[in-house]
């Protein structure tokens, strides 16, 4: 019956939106874990070698491929789901 | 291009009488990559420097120390020098201003020590400036101990238990204690147990602690007062030799690479003989040039294939040197920064030349920050000369110039039909999606819009609006979609182009088994997870089947390959590729997004609220403009810096993992010679 009311409600909708924010959102924070650990080594390394920065700057992005990942999954959920909810 | 230039081993040998002339003409040619002579031959001795380079290096070691003083760093010239002038004013650079120098910089080293000494005391007296006992009176007695420093509470109490015999001073924190010598150890004890810190003072002051502390305060001010003039006049010595003594570098860093180039040659006691690499085109000049300086007593031959050959296999590099056309150059620090490829490996620099750009472009896409960006190289290029940062410089303009292409095709001036919408076609959007009469379509139409009566171009017919494609909308759900294909197709070209050139890299190497069963079931199965998305998007079925199939085909390949099944696992690696390069849609929404709520904001919060209904007053119109500055100029830097790392990542990670160092990174082409910047040749 829950089923039902889910579907038949329109509450479909709504749990896809709720889910592909939820997907963007954590993968987020994923990626910002991520990067906490390597902005802050690169922050040591850039003040006794500031010729790094660049390297640095590179080496965090890195985890920023999470948040596409988890923005892939949203993009899924809305374009590719919830047309045929 | 692709390809770096081809390579001839060479060898020189000669005789040591004409040495001298060898070596310069080798170094005014420029083409020789110089092999060093690893000593493994009985018959061959290492080298020795020529008699000039002990000189040399002394002048230069003393003008090194001179521009350090001076705070010299690498700079173009703003004059160019000839040699003589160079060599007439080398003394008195070296003598008479060096001299100068060194004694200016060591004087104000000797201030600063002074000064620093004198802070550091003055920081240790300044909790004892209440004590009422004169410096002098504190310490250097034969009958009694001293304690002098901090405590936490008071002490007086405790000292007179152990010691009857005591004089104790206080003043809030500050202590000073007199005990006769033989109560030391016990008088000792009891302070520790109050958090006694002693503090030890300087002996060569006397008179009150707080009129010490004056003196020294005074003394650091006319210190600091003598240093000044010091300092302005190693900043004058600087404006005014600065080019002069890089010239002086230059002339004898030449001198020294000269004097000491004898040391990687192979020398018996009569004759020398120099290993090498030359570009093949250029080995006939090397050979008549080195000739008719040498007047015929020198050997110059090019190894044929097979003896080079040997060479490699035992362990010789071949330099690379990798060439490209002029617009192209300045990409070739992105591969340098990578890594520079090997010999037999293809140089990328051309493909990030065609690909980088675009990919800035397509995520920045804003003809407005496009032509910031633009002028603003233009001002930094004058500022910042050297090559490196030209090359920077050259890479950012013509991203920049891409930016501009694709502002016009996204319609972004200032965000999305921005600044120019509501200063010149007064309809605006009310909404997010609230003007689109078709949400769902790629276009939206904005009436006259963005190009007036240019209209609207581009293909048409896209979802179900019926205007042509372009400007677009880029937060539109449609153009989003259509990005998204976008973003997936470069990506499966992007990685595909990388795959083959790792398989053309791996047969140059032979090795066939890597080619086909490593290299080649990466890019069919990217290929077709493409199709299959395509297929997805089309609603084939045919297409999703064929492309399944495809893909376990490959899937199938890699495990035959050399990794075994192992291979496979590499396979989400091969998805994620492709994914990744969603980021193309996705940072430039991000940015679209900002510059979209910063007109908003200014336009239709900011503005309406200051002003109230009716025409906008003043000051609101000031307070917006003020807003949307400041949000499009934060815009505007993560803009540049975004898509730059962005696209590189998709470079280096996603591209260059395809072929790169699968023997390890290749040693740049670096002939003897010295590209001169003060020095006329």
């Amino acid at each position: 019956m829950v089923v039902e009311v889910i579907i038949d409600g329109g509450m479909l909708y709504g749990l896809i939106a709720v889910g592909a924010g939820l997907a963007t959102g954590l993968a987020g924070i994923g990626a910002g874990v991520g990067e906490q650990g390597i902005g802050a080594a690169v922050v040591g390394v850039v003040a006794e070698e500031p010729g790094f920065l660049g390297k640095g700057l590179f080496l965090m992005l890195l985890p920023e491929t999470l948040i596409i990942f988890g923005l892939a999954v949203s993009l899924i959920l809305m374009f590719a789901w919830a047309p045929f909810a | 291009m692709l390809k770096p230039v081809q390579m001839s081993r060479v060898v020189v040998a000669g005789s040591k009488n004409v040495i001298e002339p060898i070596i310069e003409k080798l170094h005014e040619l420029s083409l020789l990559h110089i092999v060093s002579y690893s000593g493994t031959e009985d018959v061959f001795g290492m080298g020795k420097s020529l008699e000039s380079a002990h000189g040399i290096s002394e002048q230069l070691i003393k003008l090194r120390s001179i521009e350090r003083y001076l705070d010299i760093t690498d700079k173009m010239p703003d004059r160019v020098f000839t040699e003589s002038e160079v060599i007439s004013q080398m003394g008195d650079i070296l003598d008479r201003i060096g001299a100068d120098v060194i004694a200016t910089y060591e004087r104000i080293a000797e201030i600063e020590n002074d000064v620093k000494i004198k802070q550091d005391q003055i920081s240790a007296m300044k909790p004892l400036s209440a004590l009422p006992v004169p410096l002098e009176l504190l310490s250097g007695y034969e009958s009694l101990a001293t304690f002098v420093g901090t405590v936490d509470s008071p002490v007086e109490s405790d000292v007179t238990r152990v010691s009857s015999a005591n004089e104790v001073f206080s003043a809030g924190d500050a202590v000073a204690v007199f005990v006769p010598v033989d109560k030391t150890s016990e008088v000792s004890d009891v302070l520790a147990e109050h958090g006694f810190s002693e503090i030890s003072l300087p002996k060569d002051i006397s008179g009150s602690i707080s009129g010490a502390i004056t003196t020294l305060e005074s003394d650091i001010k006319s210190l600091g007062s003598e240093r000044e003039p010091l300092q302005k006049k190693l900043d004058d010595l600087k404006a005014q030799h600065e080019d002069t003594i890089l010239a002086v570098d230059e002339y004898l860093s030449i001198h020294a690479q000269k004097a000491e180039a004898p040391m990687q040659f192979a020398s018996t006691e009569n004759a020398f003989v120099v290993d090498g690499w030359v570009p093949t085109d250029q080995f006939d000049t090397l050979k008549r040039e080195i000739e008719s300086a040498a007047g015929g007593r020198v050997q110059v031959e090019m190894l044929d294939e097979d003896e080079a050959g040997e060479m490699v296999e035992a362990g010789e590099d071949i330099p690379t040197k990798i060439v490209n056309p002029g617009v192209a150059r300045p990409y070739e620090l992105v591969t340098r920064l990578f890594a520079v490829p090997e010999y037999k490996e293809f140089d990328p620099s051309l493909l990030i030349f065609i690909f980088f750009p675009i990919m800035y472009g397509m995520i920045l896409g804003d003809v407005a920050y496009g032509l910031i960006i633009l002028i603003m190289m233009f001002m930094l290029k004058r500022k910042f000369k050297t090559p490196g940062w030209n090359s920077l410089i050259n890479i950012v303009v013509i991203a920049s110039i891409w930016t501009i292409i694709f502002g016009f095709l996204f319609g972004e001036i200032f965000g999305p039909m921005g600044l120019w919408d509501y200063i010149f076609s007064g309809t605006h959007y009310v909404g997010l999606l609230g003007t689109v009469t078709h949400p769902h379509a790629v276009g939206i139409d904005f009436g006259a819009g963005l190009y007036g009566p240019l209209g609207r171009f581009g293909p048409s017919g896209i979802g179900s609006f019926d205007g042509a494609m372009f400007p677009m909308y880029r937060l539109a759900t449609a153009s989003v979609l259509v990005l998204i294909g976008v973003s997936l197709f470069i990506g499966v070209l992007h990685t595909g182009v990388g795959s083959i050139i790792g398989i053309k890299n791996a047969l140059a190497y032979g090795d066939k088994r890597d080619a086909y069963f490593e290299k080649l079931p990466v890019i069919v199965f990217q290929v077709f997870l493409g199709l299959f998305i395509l297929g997805f998007a089309l609603k084939s079925q045919l297409m999703m089947g064929g492309s399944v199939v495809i893909i376990l085909v490959a899937i199938i390949l890699a495990a035959m390959g050399p990794e075994g099944v192992l291979g496979v696992t590499h396979a989400p690696f091969y998805v994620s590729n492709i994914i990744s390069y969603l980021r193309l849609l996705a940072i430039g929404l991000a940015s679209v997004g900002v510059a979209f709520a910063a007109n908003k904001l200014a336009f239709y919060v900011v503005m309406p609220m200051l002003s109230g209904p009716g025409e906008f007053t003043t000051t609101a119109i000031v307070v917006g403009v003020v807003v949307l500055i400041v949000v499009h100029f934060i815009n505007l830097l993560l803009g540049i810096l975004s898509p730059f790392m962005h696209a590189l990542r998709l470079h280096y990670v996603e591209m260059f993992t395809k072929f790169y160092s699968q023997h390890g990174g290749g040693i740049e082409y670096m002939p003897f010679g010295y590209v001169r910047r003060f020095l006329r040749s």
